[in-house]
Order: C-alpha cells, then structure tokens, then sequence
C-alpha cells in the first residue's frame, strides 16, 4: 500500500515509517500542513494517517479536503487529545479510525490491514497463512481445511497476531488491542494470557504449527519464519 | 443557639424583669398616693365637722350619701372605739354589694361631753381608677414588649438571612462546581463586607486551582507525544534481530515502564475530564444490556475461571447518563468482578430499580474498606496495576450522584450503584 504519513514530530514519523516499510508499504511523510495538501493534490494514496494538530493547521481540514475529491484512500487520524468530540468529528467527517497517542506500532499497523482488506477485497478475502485459512467476514478459521471454532476475541487476537506476523507484540499492545484504552493492566494480562492459551490449544489441536511463540518479559511473536512456506 | 434566638430570649428576660417590678412599684406607689389623698380629705372634714359641732347644735346628721355619712355618738355608749383610720365595708342598697369605706374615728368634745364621732369616704372610685390605670398600663406595656420583640425579631430575620445564606451556599460550595459562585446582597454592611470578602477569596482559591489544574492537564497532553516517541522506537527497536538476550531484556523492562505511564497517564486524563464534566451529553442507558455485553466479551475467561454468573435483572431498569462512562463504570466493575474471583467462584449481578450490586467470590481485603476507591490504592504489588479503575468508578459515579459503596458479606466482594438519588 502506498501511505502518507502527516505527523510533525518527526521522531515519532521516523518510527511509523521504518515498521510500515519493513511491512511492505511504501510511505510517504510530511512534517506540515501545506506540504499535506500539495501531496495529496498531486499524488495518489491508499491510506493517509493524519495527526490532528499540525503547527500550520489542523489535520481535520486535511480530511474533509480528501473526501471533497474523489479520491478514497482510508484515513487513520493519530492525536495527543483523547476527547470524545474530536473522535466522534474526526469519524463523521470520514476517517476509518482514530488513535490516540501514546498508541503501539503494531495497532497502527493491525487497522492498516483492515482498511487495505477493505479497500482491496471490500472485506470478502480468504486470508492464507500457511495452513491457516480465514474468511474474514463470516469470522470462520480453518486449519488444514478443518474449520477451528474460535470465539470472538480468539479470532481478534488471531487477526492481530497475523497482521503483525514476525513481529514481537507487546502484552499491552495486544491488551489494548482487545480491550481498549482504559483497562488496569493488570487485570488484562491475565486476561491476554487465558486467551493465548485457548487460541493455541485449539490451533494445535487441529495439527498446526506452533507458530505463536512466547518472548520472555516482552509479549508474544506469531513467528512464521522458522517455517517453510512463509 | 442561634444568636437571634439568644439575643430575643435575653431581651425578653430583662424587659418582662424590669417592666414586672416597674408595675408593681407603680402600683404601691399609686395606692399609696391615693390613700394619702383619702387622708388628708377625711382630716379636712373632721376639722370641719367640729367647727359644725362646736358651732351648731345638731344631733346626727344621716345623709343619703354615704361619704357624707357622719355617725356621733356618746363615747361612754361605744365600748372599743376604734380611733383614727381605718377600712370597712358597707352595704350599697343601691348597687346592692359591699362597697369598700375607709372611716375616720375621732372623740370631740361638746359641752363637756365625750362624743365618738365616725365620718366615711368610699374606696370604690378610687380602687377603681387604681386597677384601671393599672390595667391600661400592663396592657400597654405588654403591648410595647410584643410589638418590639416582633419589630427586633423580624429586622434581625431580614439582616441574618443573608448570613444563613452565605452559610449555606459556602457550605455546599464546590471547587469543582462549574456554577458560578455567588452570594446575595445585604443592606447590613458587615455581611455585605463579610461576602465581599468572601467572593474574593473563593475567586482567588478558583483560579488558582482552575490554574493548577490546567498545568497538570497540559503537562499531561504535552507527555503524551514524547511518550509516543519512545514507545514507538521501543516497538521497532523489540523488532531488531541483532540483539542479545541481556540488551533485549533491558529493552522490554524500559518498554513495558513507559507503557505503563502511558496507560497511567491516558487514565489521569480520564479522570481529569470526568472531573471537568467533559462528557455532558447523557441518554438512557439499559445497564442489563451494557452488563450482558460486557459478560460476553469477557465469556472466555468466566469460562475459563470457571465462574458461575447469577443474573437478577429486574425489567426496565434505566439510567440516565453518558454512554461513554457508562461502558466505562460497568466495565471496570465487572473486570474486576472477574479478575479478583476464586476458580469456580459466584459472579452475581442484581439490577433493580435504584440499585446495582455486582458481587464475586473472594477472600477478605487486606486494606481498609473506605480507601478503596481513592487513587492509586491497590492490594496487591502487582507493578501492573495503577490502582485507578475503583477511582474511576467513584469519580462517575459523583458526577452522576450515584452512591457507590463497597461491602464485604458472605464471603462475597459486594459493590453497589445506589442511583435512588441521581439527577
């Protein structure tokens, strides 16, 4: 996917950049206001991610601006504010999601995929990893053609870990991912842990590879590249 | 007591004194002039009486008026004589009672002979005017202390009620509020200084919280993009094949501390915004639906722990609050319903109109009861934990005037919503 990146703190920009690249996206990034409208005038986006307060401007007109031209990449705002109103604005006037920063590379990444799912396959694609086979709307998983029946959260944490496979995720990261923002840690890596453990029972279970592996202190890696066919 | 309870009960006291020994005073006084006057008027008529006596020679003269009444008689024939004044009562045929006299008695003597003469003057007009005048002066009196007591009372009432006012509203006064505080005027100086004063104080003390408050939520805002900053080249840096396990180690220790200030962080911003009443648009909220939806994401781990869930829902239960928070509230109850039960332990929810009690089996609390809902308290040492999601509870449930409370019965961890006297 081709993605513009419109964030100010170049630091933080560096960082979204280098992770989206080694996933095979090319990117594009810009520090201000202006340099967004002139790329958006002249290029073609996939996705733009968009952080809402920019030194010259603010990201929402960016967004409003795109959806007046016919262009409809996906749209994924990153802000400081955490309020309700801007989330709720920022979604009417046509992004897919929103997140607020502090947020974890591998969300960003996990929302990148759905939208590139949406706008590629408006939804309806088989999923193949290996001997894993998912079709994403009706929420099915099949190993080895075997269907796995995997409750709603196994199969969140399942698409998690394969859109950010190879990856180490973090056990806040996915925590986050699977309960939102304001959930006391603790009680979330109980919770993450419970969850990891049925999801691979039931992948093993059905004779696939072990592929999620545990990384000491830090979190989990759906980790392919020890396998063939990746 | 309250001063103008004290202050009518003193001057009560002291007037009723002063005016009760004032009227008995008067009224020696006045009977001893007016006896005085009888006196001196029965004297004057004896000496006249013996100026008649000595110059006339008439026997008894009877009057039909009694205070002209003079009665002679020969001494010898009196046996006791009583001499000078003294009170008697004669019958009036006319207004047919007894009618107070008070006689003079005197000897004179005529031709050698020793004559007892007793002459009358009537009481009664005098007596009359006595309690008349004594009448008219209690009523008077008593009329003066009513009327001045209802004037003192009612002034006072007017002049304090700005004070009770002032007191009420300083009592009820809210730094958090976001009405405006304000104080009603009053034509007495010293409560209109007194809330002047006041004003300008609770002014002061706003802004310089209004002020703090600003600083600590910018600074949080302003923590928010370097700590994005971190945690993403923490991210990218996890990712790096080139590490060895000591450098990993030490990454992931530094990554999971910022991400727990993120998290500590976004949860203070949360809080601070319940606080500020940054969520005002409040709708029905169904809390069975919001329960039941919340039991359904976490079903994997009920089951897992093995819980038994014991549903009481009463029908058509409605709060009225802010979806948002509402998730919120219910989500953190029941999360922590969860995450402190025993295997195979009780999960039970009662909705019932005014109150909501989420129960969950467990061993008794460590800590204090009262101090569970304060901030960053937490029983166990799990550096995980922030110790804020009780605090968060609390803090919606003040904005909604809902009573939470905690209680621990039958070994069951009880926390109930009261909402009987929400807004």
């Amino acid at each position: 996917m081709k993605i513009l990146i419109i964030e100010d703190e170049k630091n933080l920009s560096d960082s979204i950049v280098e992770y989206l690249v080694e996933e095979g996206h090319i990117c594009e990034a810009v520090y201000t206001y202006d340099k967004a409208v002139e790329k958006i005038e002249l290029y073609e986006y996939n996705c733009i991610v968009v952080d809402i307060n920019l030194p010259d401007g603010n990201g929402l007109d960016i967004i409003t601006r795109v959806k007046k031209s016919t262009k409809s990449p996906g749209i994924i705002i990153i802000s400081a504010r955490n309020s309700l109103e801007n989330r709720i604005e920022g979604l009417d006037i046509g992004a897919d999601n929103y997140l607020t920063k502090p947020f974890h590379l591998a969300e960003l990444n996990a929302h990148l995929k759905s939208i590139h799912r949406r706008i590629n396959f408006s939804g309806n694609e088989q999923l193949i990893v290996n001997e894993i086979k998912i079709l994403h709307n009706e929420h099915m998983v099949f190993v080895h053609n075997k269907e796995v029946k995997l409750t709603k959260k196994e199969f969140e944490l399942l698409m998690f870990f394969i859109s950010n496979k190879n990856k180490v995720i973090t056990k806040s990261g996915l925590a986050e991912h699977l309960w939102g923002d304001y959930m006391d840690m603790a009680d979330t890596f109980d919770f993450i842990y419970t969850h990891i453990k049925n999801l691979r029972g039931k992948l093993l279970k059905e004779g696939c590879s072990d592929y999620i592996r545990t990384v000491y202190g830090v979190g989990y890696k759906f980790d392919l590249s020890s396998f063939t066919n990746s | 007591m309250k001063l103008l309870t004290k202050t009518t009960l003193n001057y009560l006291s002291v007037t009723l004194f002063v005016f009760l020994f004032g009227i008995i005073a008067f009224y020696y006084q006045l009977r001893h002039q007016v006896n005085q006057n009888i006196k001196i008027e029965l004297e004057k008529r004896k000496s006249s009486i013996i100026n008649q006596l000595l110059s006339a020679h008439s026997s008894v003269v009877t009057p039909p008026n009694q205070n002209e009444k003079v009665i002679i008689s020969l001494l010898k024939e009196v046996p006791s004589p009583q001499l000078s004044f003294y009170d008697t009562l004669f019958y009036d045929y006319t207004a047919k009672k007894y009618v107070p006299f008070r006689q003079l008695g005197f000897v004179a003597s005529f031709n050698h002979t020793d004559y007892y003469i007793q002459i009358f003057k009537s009481l009664e007009e005098t007596d009359n005017l006595i309690v008349r005048i004594f009448l008219i002066m209690a009523v008077l009196v008593i009329l003066i202390i009513i009327t001045l007591l209802i004037t003192v009372r009612q002034t006072s009432l007017r002049a304090w009620k700005v004070f009770y006012d002032t007191i009420k509203k300083i009592n009820s006064y809210d730094i958090n509020s976001h009405h405006d505080f304000s104080l009603s005027p009053s034509d007495v100086k010293e409560f209109d200084d007194l809330n002047r004063v006041l004003i300008a104080m609770t002014d002061r003390i706003k802004k310089d919280y209004s002020n703090m408050k600003e600083y600590t939520e910018n600074a949080s805002h302003e923590i928010q993009t370097p700590l994005a900053i971190i945690n993403s080249k923490m991210e990218l840096l996890l990712q790096s094949q080139n590490l060895d396990e000591k450098q990993f180690k030490a990454v992931a220790d530094a990554y999971e501390a910022s991400n727990r200030l993120s998290k500590l962080n976004k949860t203070l911003l949360l809080l601070a915004k319940i606080e500020n009443r940054q969520f005002p648009e409040s709708k029905s909220i169904s809390p069975q639906t919001l329960i039941n939806a919340q039991l359904e994401t976490l079903e994997d781990l009920i089951v897992s722990k093995k819980i038994k869930v014991v549903r009481k829902y009463e029908e058509g239960v409605v709060l009225y609050m802010n979806p948002y928070l509402a998730e919120i509230l219910f989500s953190n109850l029941v999360k922590n319903a969860i995450r402190h039960n025993l295997t195979e332990g009780e999960l039970s929810i009662q909705i019932s109109s005014g109150l909501i009690r989420i129960s969950n089996s467990g061993t008794e609390l460590k800590i204090d009861q009262k101090s569970l809902f304060e901030r960053f308290n937490k029983q166990s040492s799990s550096p995980e934990s922030v110790g804020l999601g009780l605090a968060i509870v609390q803090k919606i449930c003040d904005v909604y005037d809902f009573n939470v409370s905690y209680l621990y019965e039958h070994n069951m961890h009880k926390f109930s919503i009261d909402y009987r006297n929400s807004r």
